[in-house]
C-alpha cells in the first residue's frame, strides 16, 4: 500500500534526533497524541534567517515517519519566511500517501509550523 | 521455514493463519484428482466405490485424532462452514423456549459473525468477557447460561494468543442447563491432544489447512444423537447424512485424513520441539529487544504460539519494518483496527496495535528463531530510536 519513497524513509530514516528544548537557536513543535496513535515532534535550528538543521521523532505509522523525514529534509536550508510553503498536500503528493493516511502529513506540517513559530519567537521576531 | 517471497527469503512465522501442505499429505491426495476421480455418491460402479473408500478412510483418520466415532464426522468446506452448521443449524432447530446463545468476546469472527444476526430473529446473544489471562470467567459463564440457552460456543485454543480455555468446565455448565456445547477447535487440532469425550462437547469444528492439510476442507464433529437438534443450512443431495449437501471434495478430504494421521503420530514430539523453540524465541526477545510483554502469559497455551507486545513503538510501522519475517499483528495495515481479542484482554488501542503474533510450525528451525529474534531486535531498536515516547531501560534496547 505504500510507495517505495515511504518504505525507503521508514527503513533508512535520516534526521532522527532531538536537541534540548532550552537552546536559544532551537524551536520545537509537537502535534498529535499517543491516544490518537500518532505523535510527531519536530525541531529546527535557525541561524541568520534560515533553518540550518532539522530533527524529528515520531511515534506513528510508516506514513508519519516518512512524512516527518521528508519535511525535516525540506526544512533544512529554507528561509524562515518560506517555511509556510511546505503544505500537507505537497507531502501527500511527494510520498504518494494513501488517502486514509493524509491526516498524518497534516500533523507533521503542524509540528513544523509550531517549531518555526518557536524559533522565530526565540530570535525575537514575531511570526 | 524459509520461503522465497520476491527476491528475498522470508521466514514464515504465521502458522496460525495457514500451513503448507505436508509432502506426505499431498502424495496421498494426488491420485484422487486423476485415477481415483469418482464421485463417492456413485453407488453403481467402482469409480464411486473407490472414491468413497478414500472418504471413509479419511473420516476414520480425522475421528481417531479426536477420539470420535467416524459416523460423528461431517465434512464441510472448512471451519467457517462447520461453525455455521453448528450455530445456524442449532438455531434453526431449537424450540421456542431456547433462543439464547452464549459465546465469548475473544472468539474468531467465524463464530461471532454467525451469532450476531440471530438477534434480528428474536435471539439473545451473550458474549462473555475474558479475564486478563484471556480465559473465560467461569462465574460469568455460570450466570450467563440459563434454561433458555440453546448453545454455548467457546473456542478451545485462541487463534491470536493461543490460550486454551477450560472447555470441560464450561461444558458442564452448559449441559446442566440442557444447552448444547460447541467448540471451534481449529487451532488446537494436531497441536495439542483433543478428545471430544473428555472435553464433553456436542459439536466441534476443525479445518485441514491449519495442520498441514489442504485449504477448503473442514469438519464438524456431531456427537451421536445431536444431529436431531441440527437443521442443516446446506441441503441438496443428502450427503453427509443429510447434514451437508453437495458433492464431497474427495482429494481435500483424503488430504485432511492424511494430515490428521501424521499429526497424531508426530504431535507429542513436535509439541515438545515447538514449545522449546517458542520459549527460546521469547527468551531472545526479552534479552535482545527488552520492553516486551507476553499477551495471555498466565494461561496454558498452544506450543507454537507467542503473542508479544512491544513498548514504545507503533504497530503498523513495526509490521512494515519487518521485511525478513512473515508474522501477523493486531494491526491490519489497511484499517489499523486493533485486535478485538487483545482489546477484550483490557488492552488500550495503542498497546493492542503494538503486538505481534508469532506462529511457529513444523518447518520452523532453531536458526529461523535466532534470525527472527535478531531481525525483530534491529527493527524495534530502530523504531524506538525514532520514537519520542520510548522510555526503555532494557539492556537490549540500545542495540
Amino acid at each position: 500500500m505504500y510507495s517505495a519513497a515511504v518504505l525507503e524513509r521508514v527503513r533508512n530514516p535520516r534526521r532522527v534526533g532531538e536537541w534540548p528544548e532550552g537552546r536559544e537557536d532551537v524551536g520545537t513543535g509537537q502535534a498529535g497524541t499517543l491516544d490518537e496513535g500518532t505523535t510527531v515532534r519536530i525541531q529546527v535550528r535557525g541561524d541568520a534567517g534560515r533553518i540550518v538543521e532539522a530533527r524529528f521523532k515520531v511515534f506513528g505509522c510508516s506514513a508519519a515517519i516518512a512524512s516527518a523525514g521528508l519535511v525535516a529534509e525540506w526544512l533544512e536550508g529554507t528561509a524562515l519566511d518560506e517555511v509556510r510553503r511546505i503544505t500537507p498536500e505537497r507531502v501527500v503528493d511527494a510520498l504518494a500517501l494513501p488517502a486514509e493516511r493524509a491526516h498524518v502529513a497534516r500533523l507533521v506540517v503542524d509540528a513544523a509550523r509550531q517549531a518555526l513559530d518557536d524559533v522565530m519567537e526565540k530570535a525575537g521576531r514575531r511570526p | 521455514m524459509v520461503g522465497p517471497i520476491g527476491r528475498s527469503t522470508v521466514i514464515y512465522l504465521d502458522h496460525h493463519a495457514t500451513t503448507p501442505v505436508d509432502a506426505r499429505v499431498l502424495e496421498a491426495m494426488l491420485p484422487y484428482f486423476t485415477a481415483t476421480f469418482g464421485n463417492p455418491a456413485s453407488r453403481t460402479h467402482r469409480f464411486g466405490w473407490e472414491a468413497n473408500e478414500g472418504v471413509e478412510r479419511a473420516r476414520r483418520q480425522v475421528a481417531a485424532l479426536v477420539g470420535a466415532g467416524a459416523r460423528e464426522m461431517v465434512f464441510t468446506s472448512g471451519a467457517t462452514e462447520a461453525n455455521h452448521l453448528a450455530i445456524a443449524g442449532v438455531a434453526a432447530a431449537s424450540p421456542a423456549g431456547r433462543r439464547h446463545i452464549v459465546t465469548v468476546a475473544t472468539e474468531h469472527k467465524a463464530v461471532l459473525d454467525p451469532c450476531r444476526p440471530l438477534v434480528s430473529s428474536g435471539w439473545t446473544v451473550t458474549e462473555l468477557p475474558v479475564e486478563a489471562t484471556g480465559l473465560v470467567d467461569l462465574d460469568a459463564a455460570a450466570r450467563a447460561i440459563t434454561p433458555g440457552t440453546a448453545l454455548v460456543s467457546v473456542m478451545l485454543a485462541n487463534n491470536e494468543i493461543g490460550v486454551l480455555q477450560p472447555l470441560a468446565d464450561i461444558a458442564r455448565l452448559a449441559h446442566a442447563q440442557g444447552a448444547l456445547m460447541h467448540t471451534d477447535a481449529v487451532q488446537a487440532l494436531g497441536k495439542v491432544p483433543v478428545d471430544v469425550a473428555a472435553l464433553d462437547v456436542d459439536l466441534a469444528s476443525f479445518s485441514a489447512h491449519k495442520l498441514y492439510g489442504p485449504k477448503g476442507v473442514g469438519a464438524l464433529y456431531v456427537k451421536r444423537g445431536v444431529e436431531k437438534r441440527l437443521a442443516a443450512p446446506v441441503r441438496g443431495g443428502g450427503q453427509e447424512r443429510g447434514l451437508r449437501g453437495g458433492t464431497l471434495n474427495v482429494p481435500g478430504i483424503v488430504g485432511f485424513g492424511a494430515a490428521c494421521e501424521v499429526a497424531g503420530r508426530e504431535m507429542p514430539e513436535e509439541a515438545r520441539r515447538m514449545g522449546g523453540l517458542r520459549d527460546r524465541l521469547w527468551q531472545l526477545l526479552q534479552e535482545r529487544v527488552g520492553g516486551v510483554s507476553m499477551n495471555g502469559a498466565e494461561a496454558p497455551r498452544l506450543p507454537g504460539n507467542l503473542n508479544v507486545r512491544f513498548e514504545g513503538i507503533e504497530g503498523e510501522s513495526l509490521l512494515v519494518g519487518l521485511t525478513e519475517i512473515a508474522v501477523s499483528s493486531g494491526a491490519a495495515c489497511t484499517s489499523a483496527e486493533p485486535s478485538h481479542v487483545l482489546m477484550a484482554l483490557g488492552m488500550g488501542r495503542v498497546e493492542a496495535l503494538a503486538s505481534l503474533r508469532f506462529g511457529l510450525g513444523r518447518g520452523t528451525t532453531a536458526e529461523d528463531i535466532d534470525r527472527a529474534a535478531s531481525h525483530v531486535a534491529d527493527v524495534v531498536g530502530h523504531l524506538r530510536r525514532t520514537s519520542p515516547v520510548a522510555r526503555l531501560a532494557a539492556a537490549g534496547a540500545s542495540r
